[in-house]
């Protein structure tokens, strides 16, 4: 690659993007080692040094992707999208078993959560449908085909069993729709339907699912299993104040209140409300907020529809993983075990991550207007 | 048209931006409610808070005998304890020590008992288990139970608790069957992990330890609220632990009981089969020991007595012990040579008292002969020559296979520990364990039961009970139903299905007869064993072991009774015993005796 492009690249690069990300990957980092520093078992305890390797990774995949035109990353959209399909289905009968559920994919060694790769392929495969010039927005044909492009893995990962990642797919979809023009009368008739399978949806959720929902209407229902995470989590951040206890100072998550499994997991932000209090968890959200600021003007300077509406789904995955974490974490809403971007341990989930805000950068750089 | 399009598209991206932007206005909201609003006082919860897990155990299922008769069963305890948060004193921890000292000598004069808890285990208690109540007495006795409600009732801070304790209503009764509990080594667990564990049990021995996943319940939990210091606050849920399962066993208490009086404290065993069922009605071993002796924990003193015992009370010989089984082996010997039609009832053998085979001679146990015999004399008089004339002429295979039908060489699979499957030999075996053939010598050995073969008490009783229904060999069942707690009646638990070998009536009546008048015949080995107004079948055994010039024998007796209907089939051993006969048989009788009494009054 020629110096030139390199410099265009940099030169046309969205910097506030790239410095909220690296931003909230280094207190990321700082607080997983916060969260488990005092855990001298090998596996747990070096868990802040995997995440930088994670970090790294991602960071290579998001300047890669950064530099690649994203048209020609949509040209693969359907590739990718059949790729992950087989890859989820892979998992179904090959995939890795932990505590009953089959989400992980050995490939060298090294857990792949073909899940998460599922959003990006997602995003990809519905912008690009939704995206042709020719697509009438106003039949229903092709509403349904862009419901049935993202309900395929919706249902592979729905079955494996990560309801709260399969969820995700959906506000994705629905966001590039909207986006994308469909007609109002649509989205009330989804919502409408979708109001109408809720109970049968019920029906369907195993008992471990049904009993968290139960739980978050009810915390006292099962102080001892689902609803301590709750109680803990919210006692971490009520008790963090308006400054917090200080860095590594949390007591809720040292003392073990907070299980040490999930607390550099899916309650990293509780750690955080905790040792910084209501400054730093606002200063966290402040920063997300830039992201979703940042996608959105993407979207809005994005030389093409296909681009548009990839940025508006990249833009509406974190905004949905941001909001039901912190929401979950402050007990806003049950646990659904939906991980923070860029903050939460975990190498699949930072990786696709990534991938997404490389798309997203791609986009910006290549804008057509200010 | 385009241009309306791409306008829409626009003012929906500037929607859907907005509208993030109020959802996490909305988080902030909500974190500025919690963390600065409220913040107060998710900081007092917290600094109070900690909250403590505490594990409670269950209720222990109980066991039953086949009448119903409980056999082990839970009784309250009471235990006196202090709730420390309530008689805590101001100031250092040495003045609330202090205090508590106070109180337990003032205790101890009032009620009567000495004091059990030193200064360090109080001390202890509060570094460990400071939310815990301090039990400073446990199980305590009615006498002081009544001091208790007399005089210190309804003082704050002291209490009586009441935890559910194991008990052997029966005593020493089928303790090695039974079993006993020990307190359990609780391991934290990750997924409920608790801060505190009550004492719990588990089961260590015998069928409380076979047992132990379904007699052991649910454990319950409680959440305790502790405050900065570290004292119980209050308790903030609890979960009621559950109740385990009972457990109903084919032992019957009467027969089990006779049992163990007619085998006293010599080292013995005997094994009480029911022909018809399979079904175990007693199974004994002695000395035996009493299992109440080891709640809540054996002293070190009893269990040096127990261990060190030389007659080894708490091996359980029925299943655990394997001794030659000597002439009570014959009958099998017998069924095979007919089955196999090597020889006719009628063949007859001459004793003279003495065989030779080679350079070798092999004695019968009369020194003067038997003379002639056919095969129901020989087990009448239980004839060595017979047998080993026999055994050559039939080989070593056929008693080999016939003793390996009726379960002889492997465990029998009942559910108790430490079986042992006795030691059938073959060529194979000779080859393997001695790197030598076998030889006329060894069938000749195996054909009076000695030599390597060893039995256990239980295998024999299989086999007794074989020929008392004919030849259907059966897996003893021991346990017979299980019953989850509050339901009114048992799941049955079924036997194995037994196997059913199609023997000739005239191999049965022939075996079955010369058993029958080993007991009932002038000349009957077994005659000792007579009792008034019953017709029973038996067979003797005395079986050498140890080295040769020592003499030393076991006493062995399997029977089947009534002769025509057999009800009970029964296999014992004195260990050391004088012979079959004189040893054995009398206690058969005994045993006979008094169950044929307990049907007629009952």
């Amino acid at each position: 690659m020629k110096w030139a492009t390199i410099r265009w690249h940099l030169r046309r690069s969205d910097w506030l993007l790239t410095g909220a990300i690296l931003a909230l990957m280094v207190i990321g980092i700082l607080f997983i080692y916060s969260a488990s520093f005092q855990r001298a078992d090998m596996p747990v305890g070096k868990m802040y040094q995997r995440q930088i390797i994670w970090a790294l990774v991602g960071i290579a995949g998001y300047v890669t992707l950064a530099m690649t035109d994203y048209r020609r990353l949509a040209e693969y959209a359907w590739w990718i999208y059949s790729v992950v399909l087989v890859l989820l289905i892979l998992v179904l009968f090959i995939g890795h078993q932990v505590h009953g559920a089959t989400r992980w994919l050995n490939v060298f060694n090294i857990q792949l959560q073909p899940a998460e790769l599922a959003k990006i392929a997602v995003i990809l495969a519905v912008s690009r449908y939704w995206a042709r010039p020719d697509r009438d927005m106003s039949s229903l044909a092709s509403l349904v085909t862009a419901l049935i492009i993202a309900g395929g893995p919706f249902l592979l990962i729905a079955r494996q069993p990560d309801l709260g990642t399969a969820a995700t797919l959906l506000p994705i979809t629905l966001f590039i729709l909207f986006a994308g023009g469909i007609r109002m009368k649509f989205i009330l008739v989804l919502f409408l339907i979708g109001l109408m399978l809720a109970p049968i949806g019920w029906l369907g959720l195993g008992n471990y699912q049904k009993e968290r929902i139960l739980v978050f209407l009810d915390s006292s229902r099962d102080p001892f299993g689902a609803g301590w995470n709750k109680i803990q989590s919210q006692i971490a951040v009520g008790s963090g104040g308006l400054t917090g206890k200080g860095y590594l100072q949390g007591t809720q998550n040292i003392l073990g209140f907070l299980p040490r499994t999930v607390a550099p997991t899916d309650f990293i932000y509780s750690v955080i409300a905790e040792e910084k209090g209501f400054v730093g968890a606002t200063a966290v959200l402040t920063l997300y907020g830039i992201i979703l600021l940042c996608g959105t003007r993407a979207a809005l300077v994005a030389p093409d529809k296909m681009g548009r509406l990839m940025a508006v789904g990249i833009t509406g995955m974190i905004f949905f993983h941001v909001f039901v974490n912190t929401a979950m974490t402050i007990g806003l809403m049950p646990i659904t075990g939906l991980p923070l971007p860029l903050m939460s341990y975990g190498g699949s989930f930072m990786v696709s991550m990534m991938l997404g805000f490389g798309i997203l950068q791609s986009i910006s750089i290549r804008r057509i207007r200010r | 048209m385009a241009r309306n399009s791409l306008d829409r598209e626009y003012i929906r991206i500037r929607v859907l931006a907005l509208m993030m932007c109020v959802a996490l206005g909305f988080i902030s909201l909500m974190l500025w409610r919690i963390q600065v609003r409220h913040g107060h006082q998710y900081q007092r919860d917290e600094l109070r808070q900690s909250v403590r897990r505490v594990r409670i155990p269950g209720m222990r299922g109980r066991i039953f005998d086949t009448q119903g008769q409980v056999l082990a069963d839970n009784r309250p305890s009471f235990n006196i304890v202090i709730f420390l948060e309530e008689v805590r004193q101001p100031g250092t921890w040495t003045r609330t020590i202090n205090h508590l000292e106070d109180m337990l000598d003032e205790l101890s004069e009032t009620l009567g008992v000495e004091r059990e808890l030193t200064r360090e285990a109080i001390q202890s208690h509060i570094r460990r288990r400071l939310p815990m109540p301090l039990v400073a007495w446990r199980d305590v006795d009615e006498t002081t139970l009544a001091r208790w409600a007399e005089q210190v009732a309804g003082r704050p801070g002291i209490d009586i608790y009441t935890e559910a304790v194991r008990v052997y209503p029966q005593g020493a009764l089928a303790a090695h069957t039974l079993g006993y509990v020990g307190r359990a080594d609780l391991v934290h667990d990750d997924i409920e992990p608790f801060h505190y564990y009550m004492p719990e049990m588990e089961g260590r021995a015998g069928l409380e330890r076979r047992f132990d996943a379904e007699m052991r319940a649910t454990a319950g939990a409680r959440l305790v609220r502790v405050d900065a210091v570290g004292y119980r606050h209050g308790d903030i849920a609890v979960r009621e632990a559950g109740a385990g399962q009972d457990i109903r066993l084919t032992i019957n208490h009467h027969v089990q009981a006779t049992v163990e009086a007619a085998l006293g404290d010599e080292p013995s065993a005997a094994v009480v089969m029911d022909p018809r069922s399979g079904d175990i009605l007693a199974i004994a071993s002695a000395p035996g020991f009493d299992p109440n002796n080891f709640i809540p924990a054996i002293t070190t003193e009893e269990w040096r007595l127990l261990s060190g015992d030389e007659r080894n009370p708490l091996l359980n010989r029925a299943v655990a012990g394997a001794f030659a089984p000597g002439s009570i082996f014959k009958p099998v010997v017998a069924v095979a040579a007919l089955e196999n039609r090597v020889v006719s009832p009628q063949t007859i053998y001459d004793c003279s008292g003495i065989f030779h085979l080679g350079r070798a001679s092999f004695r019968c146990w009369a020194r003067q002969g038997h003379g002639p015999l056919n095969m129901r004399q020989s087990l009448e008089r239980s004839c060595n020559v017979y047998y080993y004339r026999l055994s050559l002429v039939m080989g070593y295979d056929s008693i080999y296979h016939m003793a390996s039908t009726m379960g002889l060489g492997r465990r029998t699979g009942i559910t108790l520990d430490h079986e042992v499957s006795g030691v059938l030999p073959n060529d194979a075996w000779k080859r393997r364990v001695f790197n030598d053939a076998w030889r006329d010598g060894d069938t000749v050995n195996l054909s009076i039961g000695q030599g390597p073969i060893t039995v256990t008490p239980l295998q024999m009783a299989v086999v007794a009970a074989t020929l008392a229904s004919g030849g259907t060999v059966f897996s003893p069942r021991l346990v017979s139903g299980i019953r989850p707690f509050g339901e009114g009646s048992f799941t049955s638990i079924p036997p194995e299905p037994p196997l059913i070998m199609p023997w000739t009536a005239e191999t049965l009546s022939t075996v079955r007869g010369g058993m029958r008048d080993a007991v009932m015949g002038d000349r009957g080995t077994a005659r000792l064993g007579r009792v008034p107004g019953l017709i029973y079948a038996g067979k003797t055994g005395t079986a050498q072991f140890g080295p040769r010039d020592a003499g030393r024998t076991h006493a062995w007796m399997i029977a089947f009774a009534p002769y025509d209907q057999p009800r009970y089939a029964i296999a014992l051993i004195v260990q050391d015993g004088v012979s079959g006969g004189q040893t054995a048989a009398p206690k058969i009788g005994q045993i006979f005796q008094e169950l044929l009494a307990g049907e007629e009054s009952s």
